[in-house]
């Protein structure tokens, strides 16, 4: 029966839906810094040499995060917040980063989550 | 079997819904689709690895009886050679399909096609407790429920859910779940012109509230169009597509009853684009402008008064400032003020947040989402506590696909932390779809994942509006999510 073939195609659909088929792994991005040289020659000018932050620039402190709560920040600022047509935590940031990743200053956002955490994390 | 009954409910939904005229066209249109050769290809691949069980110990408890909970509990029935696993809920119709809102909404279903009997669903051996979590002790590996009753567990997982928080908005009351108590909401939501689908018995006040205005607009006389507009708060929210869909479900309501000129309709979401994925925001702005849609960014609703019909707004824009030696760049300064619309439709989309007694809970966060490694799904802190679904702290997946993904991940990771394995298998890649209807009789399939790329099932364009998504959507996907996720076999 035609039904019959339809209904099941919408069933086969969905068994790749649901992940069954493979997908090709996105590209690797390469990357022109690594993020201490991106941290160096860049962040460091606002989130100070230790991470600890710059109050006159309004540039919080890195110290008190998780490598978590870091990477869930990044992505928001690279992505222009976490969702569809939700807002960005962070408006200045966002700017800021695009221009950076203009001038070639773009990472790995769990790379540099980790680099962040280990280097400046203060328990 | 389960695929006989989803078969089975497909015949059915199509039987009762589709004229013989529409069953003719969807052949067509499946045997002219490279999808039949590419669905059966995989298909053929695609034979389930089975995998072996468990016979690893210890007492699972999973906090949340929603979709993801349930699946969980299922996978991890399947799993393990001797479970012992509590779910705790409180909602005896937690499995609904929330997905389906939408659709009540246009007119297509009814409320009695989303609502599912949790009890129905509880995999057999597993012990449900009617009640809810209003405490974690994840030191102590307790957890308390409203009645006093301390359990305790070896492995938690959380499954919570989250709160439509509608008293966020000045003007409006109330915190609440989608098929939960929501008497307080519905004091000022569902009514007057203010609308939201987020909840069941809100997408059948919309759906009326869609034929009112559709009433309204016959009786309008004059050159002022009437005013209805679609919000998207600036927290994180399920169903990032639902603002949209049902600003396109209301268009296309409005352009079948002959009225559409009569009203301008406008999207005010809180952020400054209409998806992360550049391809998708694209083909929305493409879609928006066809259909003339206005929209506004960064516009984000604070305040409501219900009484004079207006909306406030808080606007916000970057100012440059300074140049700024050390950046090499302007300095901007974030500014913002509220602004006042008049409105004779409102869909409001409210701010969202975790379960207080999650979020202030020591397996809580800041932002009250339970912090998790995005890709194996285990807690930052405490090492035998998962968290999925809407609950958890990821990036973008809030979505019923998402939880389909993730309930595999949490599975196979916790059974490894239970056979103390040292490294955990499955990983998740942020995997979401957006079925966005963009009319009663086509959807856009739209699948990414976190490298903002759009990541396609099938070898066919993504951006495109298709008939044959929306019969995916209208038909395959609840008897899917129904009788395959909450089984956890797909």
């Amino acid at each position: 029966m035609k039904k019959i073939s339809l209904a099941l195609s919408l069933v086969v659909a969905l068994v790749v839906l649901s992940g069954c088929g493979d997908k090709p792994k996105s590209d690797i991005m390469k990357y022109k810094y690594t993020p201490a040289q991106v941290y160096a020659e860049t962040c460091l000018h606002c989130h100070g040499p230790k991470g600890e932050g710059v109050a006159e620039k309004k540039a919080p402190a890195l110290t008190k995060q998780s490598v978590q709560e870091l990477e869930m920040s990044l992505f928001d600022i690279k992505n222009g917040g976490l969702g569809q047509s939700t807002a960005t935590e962070h408006d200045v940031m966002e700017h800021n980063m695009k221009k950076l990743a203009e001038k070639g200053y773009d990472y790995d956002i769990k790379m540099m989550a980790n680099y962040l955490h280990n280097t400046f994390y203060v328990k | 079997m389960k695929s006989d009954k989803i078969i089975e409910d497909i015949l059915f939904e199509i039987e009762k819904h589709e004229g013989g005229m529409s069953r003719r066209n969807a052949m067509k249109l499946l045997a002219a689709s490279p999808i039949a050769a590419s669905v059966l290809a995989s298909a053929a691949t695609a034979t389930e690895a089975h995998a072996s069980s468990s016979n690893a110990t210890g007492k699972i408890v999973i906090v949340g009886g929603g979709l993801a909970g349930v699946a969980t509990a299922a996978k991890l029935t399947q799993r393990l050679a001797n479970p012992d696993i509590t779910l705790i809920e409180p909602n005896p119709k937690s499995v609904s399909y929330q997905p389906g809102q939408t659709l009540i909404a246009a007119g297509v279903w009814q409320k009695s096609d989303i609502e599912y009997e949790t009890a129905n669903f509880i995999p057999k051996g597993v012990k449900w407790i009617k009640d809810s979590v209003v405490s974690f002790d994840p030191t102590n590996n307790k957890v308390k429920t409203a009645d006093g009753t301390e359990i305790s567990y070896d492995y938690l997982v959380v499954a919570m859910g989250l709160i439509l928080n509608f008293g966020a908005i000045k003007g409006l009351e109330g915190e609440i779940t989608s098929s939960g108590a929501n008497d307080v909401v519905r004091k000022k939501v569902g009514k007057d012109g203010v609308y939201s689908v987020y909840f069941a018995d809100g997408a059948v006040d919309t759906k009326k509230g869609i034929e009112e205005l559709i009433a309204k607009a016959k009786a309008h006389k004059g050159s002022e169009k009437l005013q209805a507009i679609f919000t998207d708060p600036d927290t994180a929210i399920k169903c990032g597509g639902a603002p949209k869909k049902i600003m396109y479900i209301t268009h296309d309501l409005l352009t079948k009853a002959g009225v559409r000129d009569k009203v301008e309709l406008t999207f005010c979401p809180s952020g400054d684009k209409m998806f992360g994925v550049p391809e998708y925001n694209t083909a929305i702005f493409e879609q928006f402008k066809v259909r003339d849609f206005k929209w506004e960014f960064k516009t984000n609703l604070v305040a409501i008064d219900t009484e004079k019909k207006v909306a406030t707004f808080e606007k916000k824009w970057l100012e440059k400032g300074e140049y700024d030696e050390d950046l090499k760049e302007y300095t901007m300064i974030s500014m913002s003020k509220n602004v006042e619309k008049k409105y004779d439709f409102i869909h409001i989309t409210p701010p969202q947040k975790a379960p207080d007694f999650v979020g202030k809970s020591p397996i809580g966060s800041s932002k009250g989402w339970v912090p998790v490694v995005k890709e194996t799904l285990q807690h930052v802190t405490y090492k035998n506590v998962f968290a999925l679904g809407d609950v958890a702290a990821v990036p973008m997946g809030k979505t019923g696909g998402s939880a389909r993904k993730q309930y595999n991940v949490v599975a196979e990771n916790l059974i490894a932390v239970m056979e103390k394995q040292e490294k955990l298998p499955a990983a998740y890649d942020g995997y979401t779809v957006c079925p966005l209807i963009t009319s009663i009789g086509t959807v856009a399939l739209l699948e990414f994942n976190w490298t903002a790329k759009p990541a396609p099932s099938f070898p066919l364009d993504p951006t495109q509006e298709r008939w044959i998504w929306w019969l995916l959507k209208v038909y395959a996907l609840k008897p899917m999510t129904i009788y395959g996720m909450l089984s956890g076999r797909a």
